[in-house]
């Protein structure tokens, strides 16, 4: 039935559709090329430096200002002085800072005869990473402090270094990040959201291809050139989509990982075939859309929501556990959660074919997909019967 | 008198444009979709997926091979933490990697053997901690986590050793923290996801579907050879001023009401903390739906037929939303990407809410945000005259007597 003649028909057709419409091509290649550039130039950086600190000190004696001092010399913050909490406050409310440390009067004073004054700070929890990186480095630089003035009693009472050491620090962290050691943020963020813009494009665009046939009264031209089978037309045209869309996916993991050098435990070939399975789970997805409402205008729309919110059902940010159960159940429908999965395995952990196998069955499942709407979308084709915008 | 006359033409062209593109608008489902549904539907949707913005008790392995009374008490700290819980006590690490593997735990705390005897010893004793990052939250509670309980038991184990070798509790304290802190993270107490995603994303909906929905109207009316400026076919090019605030002022009705549920019944729907004075973020609405209005008709003009906004734009969303600066901070943003954000109302909008309604500051925390919008409307204002201008010259220059036919079908049709 399929005759590889009348695919090569349709090929030669969409191929030709387009060139004359350059829409196709500024959608996925274009789309995805300034979406990667923009995020690979974007967190350049990694992790923000020099993240604006408010320090309010109404000491001003050798100690606070060493503090400050000390503070502004981290990697993650630059100090500001205020003169007042009112003004430091003001800023923190309009994000000008990250937070504040207000130094209390008579700081140096009350350390010298241990009446243990309180340091307040104040951290705007509202500019994520740089109220968190903030809260982290503050907290620090406090302990630290404490430890300075622990170590200076110590010392004028005689101990040794090594032993000042085991006595203000008895316990010591020393944290292993699993996949992303230098925590970027680029990393950590690239690696899925790229991947989710190639997911879009590929459901938007294929969306559009085969409901523009209907919306121009062309789906009949497209069955007589297939010589009047769906799944021929569907294969010819498909086989220009994969084909374009699988490149764009390769290249997008050799720019990820070799190009860009983004850390991966695993091997780049599973990555290969990670994207391969979520573009062909992906044009699944859109076939079925179109299928299930042969109305280009709405099954774009419906397609546009699905491919933003994959964003947030990957779980690659709020873990999807953390949802409520009515919603979290809803990620196994978005090829892009499984892409993550498969990603979270062998990229961050490196568990080879047993870690995500089960991953790969589930974007394989999106495959059959198709055949639920093939029936409806071939009298859609046949009948041209439903609303064309 | 011909003053009198300007200003009485210049108000009955409004009302016709105003009700023209009232009408377009209520009779094209699509766009109807896109500002009644996307817009009512999309805010709420968002907030029930973050609705519970605190990664609690994620599951961390322990290896002990410690086996002492200080590792296994701060290991009891951990579980106590509200961002940790233990699941697994593992007897090796092969055994946690495998566990870490399978995505049962997100983080793994190893003791080695050496962790009682250093204590011991008073040596520092070194506690490994392995986070997973395929998610930053996980990350987060493990270190946060870790590092709490470690701070804890440091002082704790500092003061038995203190007030062993003979000092009194509050001595050893004095030693121990000589500057005690309080922290306060008063706009986002537990650092919830929910609270600061949604407090950026909500004007970014009411922008987005805006401009898609308009540039949908603006494909279908090309689609249909009508050009977007070939109503007032009586002005011949002169009234691009009414023009634009005629057909603006049709969004600007629809889109204050969506804004306001947005800014305000969400909100309170999901218990997003609302700081702010109802009548400054009413006038930051104003400035900013006004501005996402011109915004939209500008760019709109680039849009050829109905569908080629969501094949070209849809990525803008996501960008946009980082362009904000809600995660990534404005201070870190590459010079060139901090000059292409101030194209997007969202880039101010957001900012704006944010200091406004949850952070609760008065108007002046936003004056940076009110400058850059009240710039944006006036560029925006010119550049969308200037579109609408230049489409009209052309559609007058190159009108061909089939289209005009056809464009004053659909009119009469519309009208």
């Amino acid at each position: 039935m399929i005759r590889w003649s009348n695919i090569k028909a349709v090929v030669k057709r969409e191929l030709r559709i387009m060139r004359n419409r350059p829409i196709y091509l500024l959608g996925s290649v274009v789309t995805l090329a300034f979406s990667a550039l923009f995020f690979l130039t974007f967190f350049r950086a990694g992790l923000p430096e020099d993240l604006p600190v408010a320090v309010v000190d109404l000491d001003n004696s050798s100690l606070s200002r060493d503090f400050a001092r000390q503070m502004d010399a981290t990697q993650l913050s630059k100090v500001i002085k205020y003169d007042s909490f009112e003004e430091a406050r003001a800023d923190m409310q309009s994000g000008k800072v990250c937070g504040i440390c207000l130094i209390p009067k008579g700081l140096f004073a009350d350390v010298q005869s241990s009446r243990r004054p309180v340091l307040t700070y104040y951290i705007n929890g509202l500019y994520f990473v740089g109220g968190a990186l903030t809260y982290k480095n503050v907290t620090y630089m406090i302990n630290l402090a404490d430890g300075a003035v622990q170590r200076e009693i110590l010392r004028a009472k005689g101990m040794n270094e090594d032993a000042i050491m085991g006595r203000i620090q008895p316990i010591n962290i020393d944290f292993h990040q699993i996949g992303n050691v230098y925590t970027n943020y680029g990393y950590y963020l690239s690696n899925v959201l790229l991947p989710g813009v190639l997911e879009m494009a590929v459901i938007i665009i294929l969306i559009y291809s085969l409901g523009a046939e209907l919306k121009y009264g062309t789906s009949r031209h497209l069955l007589n050139t297939a010589g009047g089978s769906l799944q021929t037309a569907l294969a010819g045209k498909l086989a220009v989509y994969t084909t374009l869309f699988v490149s764009m996916g390769l290249i997008l993991v050799l720019l990820l990982y070799d190009w860009m050098h983004f850390p991966i435990n695993g091997s780049i070939w599973y990555m290969f075939l990670d994207v391969v399975l979520l573009v062909l789970a992906s044009e699944s997805v859109a076939i079925f859309i179109i299928g299930l409402l042969p109305v280009p205008r709405l099954a774009l729309s419906i397609g546009a929501l699905y491919s933003i919110l994959a964003f947030s059902f990957s779980g690659f940010t709020l873990p999807i556990e953390v949802m409520p159960p009515y919603i979290s159940g809803l990620a196994e429908a978005f090829p892009l959660r499984h892409y993550f999965l498969f990603y979270s395995r062998e990229v961050v952990m490196g568990t080879g074919f047993a870690g995500w196998w089960q991953e790969a069955v589930h974007l394989l499942l999106f495959l059959f997909l198709p055949v639920f709407v093939l029936k409806r979308l071939k009298s859609a084709y046949v009948l041209q019967n439903f609303p064309k915008n | 008198m011909k003053k009198d006359n300007y200003i009485k033409s210049w108000f009955r062209d409004f009302r016709r444009l105003l009700g023209h593109e009232l009408r377009l608008i209520f009779t094209d489902s699509g766009v109807l979709i896109i500002f009644l549904l996307a817009g009512l539907a999309y805010p709420l949707l968002y907030n029930v997926v973050y609705l519970n913005g605190n990664v609690n008790d994620t599951p961390v392995a322990v290896v002990d091979e410690a086996e002492c009374a200080e590792s296994r008490r701060f290991a009891r700290e951990v579980d106590a933490t509200r961002e940790c819980s233990v699941a697994y006590r593992c007897v090796n690490m092969a055994e946690a990697e495998d566990l870490m593997k399978e995505g049962k735990v997100r983080g793994i705390f190893y003791f080695p053997p050496d962790f009682g005897e250093k204590l011991a010893r008073c040596e520092t004793a070194v506690v490994s901690v392995y986070a997973d990052m395929s998610s930053f939250l996980y990350y987060k509670n493990a270190m946060t986590s870790g590092n709490m309980v470690m701070l804890q038991e440091m002082r704790n184990i500092q003061i038995e050793r203190y007030t062993g070798s003979g000092m009194s509790v509050a001595q050893a304290e004095q030693l121990v923290q000589p500057i005690p802190y309080e922290e306060n993270n008063p706009y986002n107490r537990t650092f919830s996801y929910q609270i600061f995603l949604i407090s950026a994303i909500l004007l970014v909906i009411i922008q987005q579907t805006l401009f898609y929905g308009m540039s949908l109207l603006v494909g279908t009316s090309r689609e249909e050879n009508r050009s977007v400026s070939s109503l007032p076919g009586d002005l011949q090019g002169h009234g691009v001023g009414r023009m634009v605030i005629g057909r603006g002022a049709a969004y600007w009705l629809i889109y204050m009401a969506i804004g306001l549920y947005i800014a305000f019944i969400v909100p309170a729907i999901f218990g997003i903390p609302q700081r702010g004075e109802f009548a400054d973020i009413v006038i930051l609405l104003v400035f900013f739906v006004t501005d996402c209005v011109l915004f939209a008709m500008s760019w709109s003009i680039l849009i050829t037929r109905r569908e080629s906004v969501f094949l070209l734009f849809l990525v803008v969303s996501p960008i946009c939303l980082f362009l904000t600066g809600f995660s990534w901070p404005t201070t870190a943003f590459p010079a060139f990407w901090k000059w292409f954000s101030y194209i997007f109302p969202t880039t101010f909008g957001c900012q704006g809410f944010i200091n406004l309604s949850t952070a609760g500051g008065g108007l002046g925390s936003a004056s940076v945000q009110f400058t850059g919008m009240t710039i944006q409307i006036v560029v925006y204002y010119f550049l969308a005259c200037t579109g609408i201008y230049v489409e009209s010259w052309m559609a007058r220059k190159l009108h061909h007597p089939g289209n005009v036919d056809k464009s004053d079908n659909h009119e009469e049709v519309r009208m």
